[in-house]
């Protein structure tokens, strides 16, 4: 039988389908190729299609369920504004990446770019102008209608309510007639208690009626005008752009870097030539305090960044690296520990308590330890010259590697050690009892039989172990962060907490999704790395 | 050293104790001495102490007492110069076939150069029929094929005596008179003294010079030992075709079957 070209890429490919997990593919790619359609299809109707229908009849559920809900911070968002609060946060990035390149820009680039800027602003404030104007015509147009309806609605009101004002008072006269009828002693007590219980419905029956009148005015108030709902949205969304271009402005004139290190260096200079000139003793004295003064303006002008906000991508950038370098602590003191567990019985009994009485602790309790410990460490971080050194790193400058990270990822390390080390050390010791007899037959050393044997034979529970670790740890660090404030998505989740804006509701479940999706990938990645150490060629579960 | 007593089994004891810390003497006086260069076959009932007996030459299972003595040392442990396929192929199952040959004799060998030691790997290899499948993994061969593996390995030592644990017993009777050959073949121009631990009649009196008929255990010793008159190198048509063939397989049976009604009427006399 001869394998055709197309045969062997198709194999590759299903290959590196089932390496890295994604089975529910198979049935696609095979279907790509032609192989036996009516099988495939079934197959895809089976096992993606239908969760597929699953999934979009929960996103369904949701976006009926959340506008029911009402809370303090808003009503629960619903799919679509989860949606949007992830362009909303693009938009975010995009603007302070844009305005940080407008900072720092300098000389006749600067100025292109100001007028072209400045031409931006001009057309975009016409036409913010004339959507306000819309939303002003829409508005008064509401009010028209809205008076339209209202016109004789309250009119009856007000009649309604004069008319019953008059009987009321009818009423009130005829109950005092009857008080001195009853002290004259011409009627009953009864007849006068009767006739006040009756006021009193009355009054109340008026009183309902007016009311339901009143709301009646309010609901039509209330409705919604579509037409200037429409208005107002776009008018916001200009109004908010025209506001960033005025920001991009202030960044190429008065708060670009270049412009006030101008303005500061000329004004050194003007301090330097007037103290040349100074001629009493007292002038000079005055404006050499000025010049250092302004020398010192300069120097601080010289070392200045711009000051970026937060945005979601720096955020979930710092917790990969964070978590990693957290997961990599975890992993350089699991695997020796475990190995050495796994090799030695009377190591293991000693590591027991050890393990037992830490494992079960909460990763908060790590975090507020590890906070008070690594911090001791670093008494003035700035100049501390690990944090100098890693602020020199290309990529890891940006990332602001400080004393709060370290200690997120000690904690993350503390709880992800334990599941590497216990299967590391499971791995070990349940070596297979002939691979033992041969490495004792063939007299191996020490170092042979735990390179050529003990850990190749452990590598897939390692493996096993590691993946949990990673898991554990990417879910420890998001609560690490959110508690100690340490940059990452977790401060994002509380940072969006306490602000509370109206986006903040759908901002964290976003977090919620951009959390899963990279734990899913994290987890993905060690199955990967699984199946290529798994000597029996078979994988770890999915 | 004497060449005629080459391997040499004295008064050898193995006792476990049992769960009220009574030893057990599950072989109980092994005496056997072997010639250089001899194959002996080692027959009985299963669970009457044959890979105890082999285990405990290979130094893999401690002696309780008595000796061994192999080429003139005492066996105190486990070591290359006894070389064992085991009942199953036993190979590292992330090294390739070459690798997992190289193993061994990179142990063995420490000195011998890069080129020399490959040389051996190939050459051991290629006599078990392997040379197209050198960079092959455990799990690309057949079971067959792993054994071969298992014997490269052996072979590839150099050992001074060769343990086979019933080295064909998960195989298929087609594969297993294939490395029947195979290592008859190599026993032929190697001359290692050989020591198998078998249950099959047929392969005990086709490949040995003499056969060590086990009693039951527990206690169990050298029952009889029986001389098998073929020359070498044996061809299997021929063997078969000879009435001693027969005759030594129907002394084989008749004194299993003897061990056996013994086991019964001990038994008896147990419960009576």
């Amino acid at each position: 039988m001869t394998e055709s070209k197309k045969d062997v890429i198709k194999f590759k490919m299903l290959k590196a389908i089932d390496l890295s997990g994604f089975t529910v593919f198979d049935p696609v790619l095979r279907l790509a190729f032609g192989e036996d359609p009516k099988k495939q299809f079934g197959s895809i109707v089976k096992y993606i299609f239908i969760p597929i229908v699953f999934v979009l009849t929960c996103l369904w559920l949701w976006s009926w369920i959340a506008p029911h809900h009402k809370t303090k911070s808003g009503e629960v968002p619903t799919p679509r504004d989860v949606l949007n609060s992830v362009s909303v946060n693009d938009t975010i990035a995009d603007r302070e990446a844009i305005k940080s390149q407008d900072f720092l820009l300098s000389g006749e680039k600067r100025q292109a770019r100001l007028s072209e800027v400045k031409a931006q602003h001009a057309a975009l404030k016409a036409e913010v102008d004339r959507l306000q104007a819309i939303v002003q015509t829409r508005e008064k147009e509401k009010a028209d209608r809205e008076a339209a309806i209202i016109a004789p609605l309250s009119e009856r009101y007000e009649a309604l309510r004069s008319e019953y004002r008059e009987a009321g008072k009818e009423r009130d006269r005829l109950i005092a007639e009857l008080s001195e009828d009853l002290a004259a002693g011409r009627i009953q007590k009864m007849e006068l208690t009767a006739a006040i219980r009756e006021d009193g419905e009355i009054s109340d029956v008026e009183r309902e009626e007016l009311n339901a009148l009143k709301s009646e005015i309010d609901e039509v108030r209330s409705q919604k005008y579509r037409p200037l709902e429409i208005a107002r949205k776009e008018y916001d969304s200009m109004a908010d752009k025209l506001f960033f271009l005025g920001t991009r402005l202030e960044f190429l004139e008065d708060r670009n870097l270049n412009v006030r290190l101008d303005e500061a260096r000329s004004r050194l200079d003007g301090y330097m030539a007037d103290l040349a000139a100074a001629e009493s003793a007292k002038d000079a004295l005055r404006l050499a305090k000025r010049a250092v003064r302004a020398e010192e303006s300069v120097d601080r002008l010289e070392g200045q960044e711009y000051a970026s906000a937060v945005t979601i991508y720096h955020q979930t950038k710092r917790s990969i690296f964070t978590v990693f370098i957290g997961f990599f602590m975890a992993a350089f003191v699991a695997i020796p520990v475990g190995i050495m567990c796994g090799l030695n019985k009377i190591f293991m009994a000693c590591m027991t308590p050890i393990i037992s009485v830490f494992k079960p602790v909460s990763p908060v309790v790590w975090l507020l330890i590890f906070q008070i410990v690594v911090g001791a460490f670093f008494p003035d971080p700035e100049t501390h010259p690990l944090f100098v050194t890693l602020g020199s790193i290309p990529f890891i400058s940006s990332l602001d590697v400080n004393p709060a990270l370290i200690f997120s990822a000690c904690t993350v390390a503390m709880c992800a050690v334990w599941p590497a080390l216990v299967n590391t050390a499971l791995g070990v010791a349940s070596i297979d009892p002939d691979h033992v007899n041969v490495a004792r037959v063939l007299r191996l050393g020490f170092w042979n039989r735990l390179f050529k044997i003990v850990i190749p034979s452990a590598l897939p529970l390692v493996f096993a172990g590691l993946r949990i670790s990673l898991g554990v740890g990417w879910m420890v660090l998001i609560a690490a962060e959110a508690l100690s404030s340490s940059d990452g998505l977790g401060k994002f989740v509380w940072d969006e907490y306490q602000n509370g804006s109206s986006l903040t509701f759908a901002n964290i479940i976003m977090v919620c999704f951009v959390v899963g999706i990279i734990g899913f990938f994290l987890d993905r990645m060690m199955i990967i790395l699984q199946r290529l150490v798994s000597f029996d060629g078979k994988g770890a579960s999915v | 050293m004497r060449e005629d007593r080459y391997v040499e089994l004295f008064e050898v004891v193995k006792a476990y104790p049992n769960p009220f810390g009574q030893a057990i003497k599950v072989v109980d006086g092994f005496d056997l001495t072997m010639t250089q260069g001899e194959f002996i076959s080692v027959i009985g009932h299963s669970g009457c102490g044959k890979s105890t007996v082999l285990t405990m030459i290979a130094g893999l299972n401690e002696i309780t007492s008595g000796g061994i003595v192999v080429a003139g040392r005492e066996v105190v442990g486990p070591g290359p110069d006894r070389a064992v396929v085991f009942q199953a192929p036993c190979l590292l199952p992330w090294m390739t076939a070459f690798d997992n040959v190289a193993l061994g004799v990179n142990q063995v060998y420490p000195h011998a150069s890069k080129a020399d030691r490959a040389q051996i790997v190939e050459y051991s290899l290629n006599v078990v029929g392997l040379a197209d499948s050198m960079q092959k993994y455990p799990r690309e061969m057949s079971g067959g094929m792993q054994q071969r593996v298992g014997i490269a390995r052996a072979i590839a030592l150099k050992p001074k005596m060769l343990l086979l644990d019933e080295p064909f017993g998960r195989l298929d009777s087609l594969t297993r008179m294939e490395l029947q050959d195979v290592i008859l073949n190599i026993l032929n121009f190697e001359k290692i003294t050989t020591m198998m631990i078998t249950h099959d009649p047929d392969e005990a009196v086709y490949m040995s010079d003499r056969i060590c008929m086990m009693t039951n255990g527990p206690g169990a010793k050298v029952g009889e030992v029986m001389e098998i008159g073929f020359e070498r190198p044996r061809n299997r048509a021929e063997i078969m075709n000879t009435a001693e063939f027969y005759e030594y397989r129907r002394r084989l049976l008749q004194f299993l079957d003897e061990c056996e009604h013994e086991k019964v009427e001990r038994a008896k006399k147990a419960a009576g």
